[in-house]
């Protein structure tokens, strides 16, 4: 059981990355942003060629893999996401949307198909605790996920924070301010990007990297999203423990648990826009 | 011009004479219901970016009431696609009062749960291995084809009735501004729940038909990306809000596909995101919006 436990908390840490990242497009732009996952999906990518062609250390490859991850954000920023800032809702999911089929279908011609992984020195070595074996590149992933979270907080209280927070709550007002929106936007989109990009390095050391992987963690984001409320990292880091570990559970003890622990993430998001639309954190949506 | 569509349509089986050009116009039509399908939800306003939830919940309800209850498929198909209705109903009560962007996230996630009870309900649906059933009209291809353009047929006479009915004003107010839309006296929820159920009626039916027309269906097929993906690009391609331009969406693009499919084998449908981008950037109102500007330009 606290096994169990252990490995829910583990994994919930990955789950916070990708849906910070997410959180931060929604909540400073006002976009949700349905190619995140893929995002995640490049900078695993990335990790996995650096190691596998020139055997840098996927801690190593954290940097890479933000950089890759900005510039791509960034470009996409400027020719797909900011001629539509204004546009309706309708058509920003539909873009949103159509980039991540193409960078999907991008990478399964570029990468096929394939499941790959990673190996390193670490990868096979545990910490046993007490009863509990605690997996090394789990237990990194972990860390640096609780640090960059932690970053985000500081973040939030710096002067460029608080810019993008103003921009958030009434982008008029912001502009008359003084605050420049569209580099505020910048900022925020790459920052989501890198965060996607870093999830990717770290998914890379813990689980397979394959073309429709951001799919699927994308989703679980959403999730995250839906139930801890939006542009608020607490509720985050909670949401994403109560998936973590419920997932860990279903996989645990249920007969054939791994396979319904994959359909879990939905029946949530299901079952708190039907009945609670607010999410834990209770913060009111228009 | 609905004239010679509507000729060319009805003796195409008798002028291509391959069973292959049969099978493609099949597959045309199949994808133009579908597309229509997507339009008729989003003339107020909502992306379902999961419609083959409800395309593989018409093909398992058809295939099990055939194969549980010995239904003539035809009626099946049928039930299908009512199944489809009647859980788009509960599904669209229960989500489509929240904003949008929710309902789309709602969608796509209600495709994959049903994907997930698919494969782990092995009892019922067989899991991944799906369910296997005899062809429809004994394989007569000819009668598929009749039957999936008669769907059509009323698929347009519903869209038609739609545009000329007072539906569209309320759909459309819905679309362009919900909130006055509910203080003129519209319950944008009961339109928006309506238009889904309709949506949902004939992407179901197609369901059951394709199960059919198939001969089996697994659960990666009918509940996958690629179906949702299909149902939202086609219309935005061709030009929503119209009838014209999501069947002119389907017949395009699934002929696009055919070929990109034998030339790139993985990975063809990076052209539908390629298509849906640049449609959103540069040609909001898809191909029929471009001829309409043409036209109006001339004049």
């Amino acid at each position: 059981m606290l096994q169990c436990l252990a490995n829910g908390v583990l994994i919930s840490g990955l789950y916070a990355v990708v849906t910070l990242g997410l959180t931060m497009v929604m909540g400073v732009m006002g976009i949700v942003n349905f190619a995140h996952g893929e995002f995640v999906m490049l900078g695993a990518y990335v990790t996995y060629w650096a190691f596998t062609l020139w055997g840098i250390d996927p801690i190593l490859s954290l940097p890479l893999s933000a950089g890759v991850l900005i510039l791509v954000g960034i470009s996409i920023y400027r020719f797909g996401i900011k001629p539509i800032l204004s546009a309706e809702a309708f058509e920003q999911v539909l873009l949103t949307f159509g980039i991540s089929i193409i960078l999907q279908n991008a990478a399964l011609i570029l990468w096929k198909a394939d499941f790959r992984s990673i190996s390193t020195p670490y990868s096979d070595m545990s910490i046993a605790i007490g009863p509990i074996n605690i997996g090394l590149a789990r237990l990194l992933t972990f860390g640096i996920a609780v640090m960059l979270t932690l970053l985000l907080v500081v973040f939030n209280k710096t002067k460029v924070g608080k810019a993008l927070r103003a921009v958030s709550q009434n982008r008029k007002a912001a502009a008359l301010m003084g605050i420049n929106v569209d580099k505020a936007y910048i900022i925020a989109f790459s920052i989501a990007a890198a965060l996607g990009g870093i999830a990717g390095t770290l998914s890379a050391l813990i689980m397979y990297v394959f073309p429709l992987m951001g799919g699927k963690l994308g989703l679980k984001a959403f999730a995250i999203l839906i139930l801890g409320g939006l542009g608020n990292i607490w509720g985050t880091l909670i949401a994403s423990l109560i998936l973590g570990i419920s997932e860990s559970i279903v996989g645990t003890y249920l007969p054939q648990g791994s396979g319904w622990a994959e359909g879990l993430s939905f029946a949530l998001i299901l079952t708190v826009l039907i009945f609670k639309p607010t999410g834990i954190a209770g913060v009111r949506r228009e | 011009m609905w004239g010679a569509f509507g000729i060319t349509a009805l003796v195409y089986p008798w002028i291509v004479g391959s069973s292959y050009a049969v099978h493609m116009g099949i597959v045309i039509l199949m994808y133009a219901i579908l597309s229509m399908g997507f339009d008729i939800l989003a003339r107020t306003g909502q992306v379902s970016v999961g419609q083959a939830a409800l395309f593989g919940l018409g093909a398992y309800c058809a295939v099990l009431t055939f194969e549980k209850f010995g239904i003539d498929p035809v009626l099946a198909i049928f039930l299908g696609g009512l199944f489809a209705g009647v859980v788009a109903a509960g599904f669209g009560f229960a989500t489509l009062r929240i904003r949008g962007i929710y309902f789309s996230i709602a969608t796509i996630c209600f495709a994959e749960s049903l994907q997930v009870l698919a494969l782990m309900a092995r009892g019922l649906t067989g899991g991944a291995i799906g369910v296997s059933v005899p062809p429809i009209f004994d394989g007569n291809i000819t009668a598929s084809y009749y039957f999936i353009l008669a769907l059509l047929g009323g698929t347009i006479l519903v869209s038609l009735i739609i545009d000329k009915s007072k539906l569209n004003f309320a759909f459309t107010a819905i679309r362009e501004n919900e909130k006055v839309a509910s203080v003129m006296g519209i319950n944008p929820t009961k339109y928006k729940v309506l238009s889904f159920v309709l949506s949902a009626f004939f992407t179901g039916c197609v369901g059951g038909f394709y199960a059919f027309y198939i001969t089996y269906i697994i659960p990666y097929e009918v509940f996958g990306i690629g179906i949702s993906v299909a149902c939202l690009v086609m219309p935005v391609f061709g030009g929503l809000y119209t009838i014209e331009g999501p069947l002119l969406g389907a017949v395009v693009l699934k002929t696009v596909e055919e070929f990109l499919r034998t030339t790139i084998p993985y990975g063809h449908m990076i052209v539908y995101g390629v298509i849906l981008v640049v449609s959103v950037l540069y040609m909001p109102a898809g191909i029929v919006g471009l001829v309409k500007k043409r036209f109006l330009e001339r004049e």
